[in-house]
């Protein structure tokens, strides 16, 4: 396959044109895991101060949020203004990229990314003014269905130098709690991998509020210099907020909000109406839950005593495999009597569990990582599906996909194509469902893609779940590197600059193009299982990529694509060249040379439909053949000499004899008798 | 119940489909109606056609009819001149003559003469024919291949170049 770059559009965007991003001014501070900000001069001068955010094309952005923002903007929350494609130099190379401008708080992020505390925070501006500029963002993000998790110190900024107006930072360029630090999640997210996290729930903006507020008063980052497993261990045993501050207490009523805030069970965290009854010096009774996590009896698994269940699982879900021996080798119910009392180990439950005693073959089957993630699953209900050696949310899957795409993990998406298997997840489900939670729609969504994962045809696999679960996410094929393919539209046009820049040869093998064309063009599939099935006939192929290109032109109603058309006429000469019959070959030929410089694909399409021609051809060409040898029969049969012996001339000469006997008869009878 | 097997039997021997003639029962009662016409002239008639009768109880082969046939009518013909002086002279009076004889069995001599030159004349005839449709066909076939090319015969235009060309390789 042709591994062409597209090349970036000669002339500038008309939103380009708005804005000059200066790509020598970076601003870290306001930079993200979705993209890098910049410094950025409008050529409107009434506009204020604001700042580009060039965004990673791999990491998919968070569409609705920026419409909500876009449209209605929030106050102490830094809200997009405008967001389009640019052309843009980096380092001498010319890229395209999606580029979102946001307003520009002046004063200052809280805390620096090298976590130097911003002279300006005290604990009695934590009081007073950051904690009511957060909540006030993030109860009207609340009110509008979104979550924000990506609060953090070094995303809360000054709104000026001056002022005391704090304002919280974009939370669009990335799915929410997209690589957040460990410490920074509420326990339960916390325990998915980075990128895996989900959508997650109101009650965990506060988590983080109250972690960001409690870095703050330290003036550290707290997430920092301690490893994910010690830092577990200590969130879990001692509680989140003695775990972040170290065993340091915060006194005072702020010491009580950031407790609050930071509570582990979501019914004892504190949320928009204890917050504001803190403000007003209202003093509310601790909540507690019954939920409890200890196990009656310690396990121990690799040498360690454990006995917190979400410990447990957690292990297991580090060493699938030793876990799976670990479960085949004891007797699994009376472990779960003997460790659980409180809870009634039902027959539905067990069935559903399914642990089974080592068969004595030895050896991890496929089935063990799966018996592993319902005992998970079991031990814990709220946390994430462990599965082999991963452990993510459903919700938080198309970003794992997408990470896992840009870095081409085929580990990670060959365990996603063994999860997208709906016997097992209704499994998960139903388990999580005797224990009292749901994850009925998270399943019902990828109950969509489970057709496309385990497929090996050009338009489905693991490349189509991508796009379709996130369909905001632009082609990342290596082909348009250097271009931001967002639509059809755009796809199209991208093609035609290839095709004057080069060669579009055998584009549409490219799984990425096929897929994402697949996902936001209507009904191609049959387009492209017919693709799929003539790659290896180089003359069909290309009649069917100038089909295919021709239905996507007329249905995006596009321009003229003289170089696209040109290419594919080009590449049409091989199919051309194999029609046998010369007159029709000449005038195919006539035909698309006619039209050829009119870029008008859909049309030569319908004027030259190649498959019909080809079939026609062929059809026409077997007749010939069959009327060819019928003749060659019968001239061999004519060469021959033909004897009086032959039967036809025997025959035929008796007939004549008998015929003139006859006549001879006649006349000699007529002769005589009148 | 085990099956009888069939005994393999003597295998019917098919007779070869019959030539129908319609000719000797037609000369039979020919020669009955001549008969109740005129004694003398069916008399006349079976002496004459003596060799088509000899050549009916002898004949074989393929063609058999139509061999019957030719020399049937070619010697009944030979025959009816002689009818009418049969029936006023008497048949004794016309078998006298050996020349009357000579003639009548003449008559069946053409006719195996024709019998002999028909499939000649027909085979020179089907030849010219097939020189005709050997030219139509090269016709045809030239325009199959005018518009499909050397294809539509089988072989590979390049194929055919060294052939044309005469190329010889060189012995060292």
């Amino acid at each position: 396959m042709s591994g062409e770059n597209a090349p970036v559009p000669d002339s500038q965007s008309t939103f380009g044109e708005r804005y000059e991003v200066i790509t020598a001014s970076p601003l870290s501070e306001f930079s993200t895991r979705g993209g890098d900000a910049f410094a950025v001069k409008s050529r409107d001068k009434s506009a204020g101060d604001c700042y580009a955010l060039v965004h990673h094309p791999s990491v998919p952005v968070r569409n609705e949020v920026y419409k909500t923002l876009h449209s209605k903007p929030i106050a102490n929350l830094i809200c997009p203004i405008e967001r389009g494609l640019m052309n843009l130099s980096f380092e001498g190379k010319k890229v395209q990229r999606l580029v979102t401008i946001f307003g520009r708080p002046t004063g200052g992020a809280l805390m620096g990314l090298d976590g130097k505390l911003n002279p300006r925070v005290n604990a009695n501006r934590l009081r007073q003014n950051v904690a009511l500029s957060i909540l006030k963002a993030i109860t009207a993000l609340h009110k509008r269905g979104f979550m924000h998790r990506s609060i953090m110190p070094t995303n809360v900024y000054f709104s000026t130098p001056n002022s005391d107006e704090v304002v919280l930072g974009e939370c669009y360029s990335m799915p929410p709690g997209y690589m957040q630090p460990f410490a920074m999640e509420p326990l339960d997210l916390a325990m998915a991998d980075g990128t895996a996290r989900g959508v997650g729930d109101v009650e965990s903006d506060y988590y983080q509020m109250g972690a960001t507020m409690q870095s703050l008063y330290f003036g550290e980052q707290l997430w920092r210099g301690r490893d994910r497993d010690s830092m577990l261990m200590a969130r879990v045993n001692q509680g989140s907020f003695w775990a972040l501050s170290g065993g340091r207490e915060i006194p005072g009523a702020l010491g009580g909000l950031i407790r609050g805030l930071t509570a582990d069970e979501n019914e004892e965290r504190w949320g928009a109406e204890d917050v504001l009854d803190w403000f007003e010096g209202v003093g509310k009774p601790k909540r507690t839950t019954m939920r409890a996590w200890t196990m009656n009896r310690p396990t121990n698994f690799k040498g360690v005593a454990v006995v917190d269940r979400r410990l447990l699982a957690h292990a297991f879900a580090r060493d699938p495999a030793e876990a799976a021996g670990f479960l085949k080798s004891i007797d699994f119910t009376s472990w779960v009597q003997m460790s659980f009392r409180d809870e009634i180990l039902t027959d539905r439950l067990e069935s559903l569990l399914n642990v089974k005693p080592d068969s004595g073959f030895g050896g991890m089957r496929s089935d063990d990582y799966k018996m592993v993630t319902r005992v998970c699953m079991f031990l814990h209900p709220t946390g994430p599906i462990h599965f082999k050696g991963y452990s993510f949310f459903l919700d938080g899957i198309p970003a794992m996909v997408a990470e896992a795409f840009s870095r081409d993990d085929r580990e990670v998406l060959s365990m996603v194509v063994d999860l997208l298997d709906a016997k097992f997840l209704q499994l998960i489900g139903e388990i999580c469902e005797i224990q009292g939670f749901k994850l009925g729609a998270q399943l019902g969504e990828l109950r969509r893609v489970m057709p496309f994962a385990s497929s090996k045809q050009l338009g489905k696999g693991m490349e189509r779940v991508l796009y379709e679960m996130n369909p905001i996410l632009p082609c990342v094929s290596q082909r348009f590197s250097n271009v931001w393919i967002g639509s059809i539209i755009q796809l199209m046009r991208a093609l035609e600059r290839i095709a004057g820049a080069g060669t579009t040869r055998n584009i549409l093998l490219d799984r990425h193009l096929a897929a994402f064309c697949a996902t936001h063009g209507m009904e191609l599939e049959r387009e492209f299982n017919n693709l799929a099935a003539a790659q290896h006939n180089p003359a069909k192929f290309n009649s069917l990529s100038m089909n295919f290109f021709g239905l996507l032109q007329q249905r995006c109603k596009m321009e003229a694509l003289p170089n696209l058309t040109s290419k594919l006429v080009d590449g049409l000469a091989p199919a051309v060249k194999g029609l046998k019959n010369k007159k029709r070959r000449e005038q195919v030929q006539i035909a698309l040379d006619k039209s050829k410089k009119s870029g008008d694909i859909a049309r030569i399409s319908a004027e030259v439909n190649m498959i019909k021609v080809q079939a026609e051809d062929a059809r026409e060409f077997a007749q010939a053949r069959t009327l060819v040898s019928r003749l060659e029969r019968e001239r061999k049969k004519l060469l021959k000499k033909v004897l009086p012996n032959d039967p036809e001339a025997k025959r035929m000469g008796l007939r004549g004899s008998r015929m003139i006997a006859l006549a001879g008869l006649v006349l000699v009878s007529f002769l005589t008798f009148f | 119940m085990a099956k009888r097997k069939k005994s393999p039997g003597i295998p019917k021997r098919r007779r070869p489909p019959s030539e129908a003639s319609g000719f000797a029962p037609l000369l039979l009662i020919g020669l009955t109606a001549l008969a109740l016409f005129s004694i003398d002239a069916a008399i006349i008639m079976v002496i004459g056609i003596v060799p088509t009768i000899v050549l009916g109880f002898t004949g074989k082969g393929e063609h058999k009819a139509e061999r019957l046939q030719c020399v049937g009518f070619s010697n009944v013909g030979g025959v009816i001149p002689f009818i009418p002086q049969a029936m006023s002279r008497g048949w004794e009076f016309m078998i006298g003559d050996i020349i009357n004889i000579v003639l009548m069995f003449g008559s069946a001599a053409i006719g195996y003469a024709l019998v002999y030159v028909g499939p000649m004349v027909a085979a020179f005839i089907l030849q010219g024919l097939n020189q005709d449709r050997l030219k139509k066909i090269a016709q045809q076939r030239q325009a199959l291949v005018d518009a499909w090319s050397h294809e539509v015969l089988g072989d590979k235009e390049d194929e055919a170049v060294p052939a044309q060309t005469g190329f010889i390789r060189k012995q060292n």
